[in-house]
């Protein structure tokens, strides 16, 4: 599902965030990207999303080369795959139920099917009740289900996740990867990058180490 | 290839119950585009009735910039109009020879009048020609030192309506100083001339003044329009994340765009056409003064229509300018 084959990624100003990658992902699979901060994990889940381009190798997400992908095409493809922030990047100037409900607009779905599958990704991460919520009334731990909520909504075939439980309290962040978990279960492929190595261990997936921009080792279930 | 092909089908719709949203039939895209469309524009009304004043405040400054253009094409038309009718009182007066008797004079006029250019001639013989000036003018006295009539007949040449400009009226002019008898001509027609030359000026002055106003315009809305592009970053990079694309990211900035369009141009009808109100009655009163009956006619139902039209697609260039400069730069993180 995810392909990278002798990836480079060089900045502008002539920094090397990953060289030479070289990493395959099944589909259904779930790993966690793991690895010091700068080690280059946001960067590999960024060139997934095509939020940057490799600069040297190959990337093939689904099928798809990103290398020769153009720049209109982008929005079509980043319609699967879902991802969640660290940060969330909720919009506060609407509703719970708008904010997931933005991956099926800009795919123009229409208000029948949207009010529908936005209330069942409500109801996966079990905030349902709060969909006529502004998200600023809501706890840490409930936006970022709101952003996991978003995130799935439109059922992307892939997800990923930058540091989701980065500013959680252990019983929280168990709650989410276990909700990711749940997602794989039903055949999403996911990639979380964290840096919680206690959590990693617990949840018995793959393990993909990267430092300074290469992948150190990749390990476990596979 | 045929692997390729078979794992992007993957993408889009894998087998489990987790397959990609199935986004919608080509009868509900459309559906759902339209859908979209009312949708932004509604939200893009309310998000300016909801700060009712600096919408106002951008509206006025379009509809102030809108006004003066208008206003001196309203001037230049109905100078144009009153022109026209001007025209007419264009006249040729044409000089005979000395040595012409009265009864040629005669014939000659009335064949002049049939010439299909002419409206009507009148002849004027240069006895009656001397007796009147004599009877208007205090030197008329001096006539009597005079040992003879120093007045050719003359022949007076009303163009035919057809002759719209002073060109055509010269020309006929020089066709009837050919014949015969003429001695010479002459067009009482300069100051027709001045006021045509006057109003091609006017009317290039107006057409720049127009093109700068619009210019400005341009660059107001395109001003406010990347302030609101500056104030919505985020939701922008959020758009642009999960999959919209730029259209969709545009069109609200494009209809924000024209609503002030909107705005301003109604604006301008109105101060337009209270100001016009506000002329006439120094107009009508200085016409009244020359016993004539002439007032500024405004903005017919056809003109306010294409102002509006004008402001509206002025207001969506400017917006559209705007978010092809900066909507580019805003790139998710």
């Amino acid at each position: 599902m995810i392909q990278f084959t002798n990836v480079d990624k060089r900045y502008e100003d002539g920094y090397e965030a990953l060289s030479n990658v070289s990493l395959n992902m099944n589909r259904g699979e779930m790993a966690f990207l793991t690895g010091h901060s700068g080690a280059g994990k946001s960067t590999l889940l960024k060139l997934i999303m095509l939020m940057e381009r490799v600069s040297k190798g190959r990337l093939v997400v689904g099928g798809q080369d990103l290398n020769t992908i153009r720049k209109r095409q982008i929005p079509y493809f980043r319609r699967h795959i879902g991802v969640v922030f660290q940060n969330h990047r909720l919009l506060f100037d609407r509703t719970v139920f708008d904010n997931v409900a933005l991956p099926l607009e800009v795919a123009g779905s229409n208000p029948r099917e949207t009010g529908k599958r936005v209330r069942a990704a409500l109801d996966k991460v079990g905030l349902l009740s709060k969909e006529k919520l502004n998200p600023f009334q809501l706890s840490g731990g409930e936006q970022q289900r709101i952003g996991i909520a978003r995130a799935v909504v439109n059922k992307p075939p892939v997800l990923l996740a930058d540091e989701p439980t980065g500013n959680l309290d252990p019983a929280l962040s168990e709650e989410i990867m276990k909700l990711f978990a749940a997602f794989n279960q039903v055949g999403v492929t996911v990639l979380i990058a964290s840096h919680d190595l206690e959590l990693i261990s617990q949840m018995d997936h793959r393990v993909i180490e990267i430092n300074k921009g290469r992948i150190l080792h990749s390990s476990g279930k596979h | 290839m045929a692997d390729k092909k078979k794992k992007q089908k993957d993408l889009k719709k894998p087998k489990s119950s987790s397959g990609a949203a199935k986004v919608s039939g080509k009868n509900s895209s459309l559906q759902s585009y339209i859908n979209n469309h009312l949708k932004v524009s509604k939200l893009s009304f309310k998000e300016q009735t909801d700060r009712p004043f600096s919408t106002l405040l951008t509206c006025s400054v379009i509809g102030i910039a809108l006004v003066l253009p208008t206003l001196l094409l309203i001037l230049l038309t109905n100078v144009s109009a009153a022109n026209i009718d001007w025209e007419g009182s264009a006249k040729i007066t044409l000089f005979l020879d000395q040595n012409t008797t009265a009864l040629e004079a005669g014939t000659l006029s009335q064949s002049i009048a049939k010439h299909n250019s002419v409206a009507n001639t009148a002849f004027i013989d240069k006895d009656r020609a001397l007796e009147e000036f004599r009877s208007q003018f205090e030197l008329g006295d001096v006539v009597q030192f005079l040992d003879r009539n120093p007045l050719p007949h003359a022949i007076i040449v009303t163009p035919a309506d057809t002759l719209e400009e002073v060109r055509q009226i010269e020309l006929l002019m020089e066709e009837l100083e050919t014949l015969e008898l003429v001695e010479s001509g002459l067009l009482d027609a300069l100051w027709v001339q001045r006021l045509q030359s006057i109003t091609s000026f006017l009317e290039k002055a107006v057409l720049l003044i127009a093109l700068m106003l619009a210019i400005a315009v341009l660059l107001i809305l395109g001003n406010t329009i990347r302030l609101a592009i500056e104030n919505r970053k985020e939701e922008i990079a959020v758009l642009k994340l999960v999959g919209g694309t730029t259209p969709f990211v545009c069109r609200p900035f494009l209809y924000m765009g024209v609503l002030y369009g909107l705005g301003g141009s109604v604006i301008a009808t109105v101060l337009t056409a209270i100001i016009i109100a506000i002329l006439n009655t120094p107009i009508e009163e200085l016409a009244r003064s020359y016993q004539s009956t002439f007032e500024l006619s405004g903005l017919d139902f056809e003109s306010t229509l294409l102002l509006i039209l004008f402001g509206t697609g002025l207001g969506w260039l400017g917006a559209w300018l705007a978010v092809r400069r900066h909507l580019d730069e805003i790139e998710p993180t």
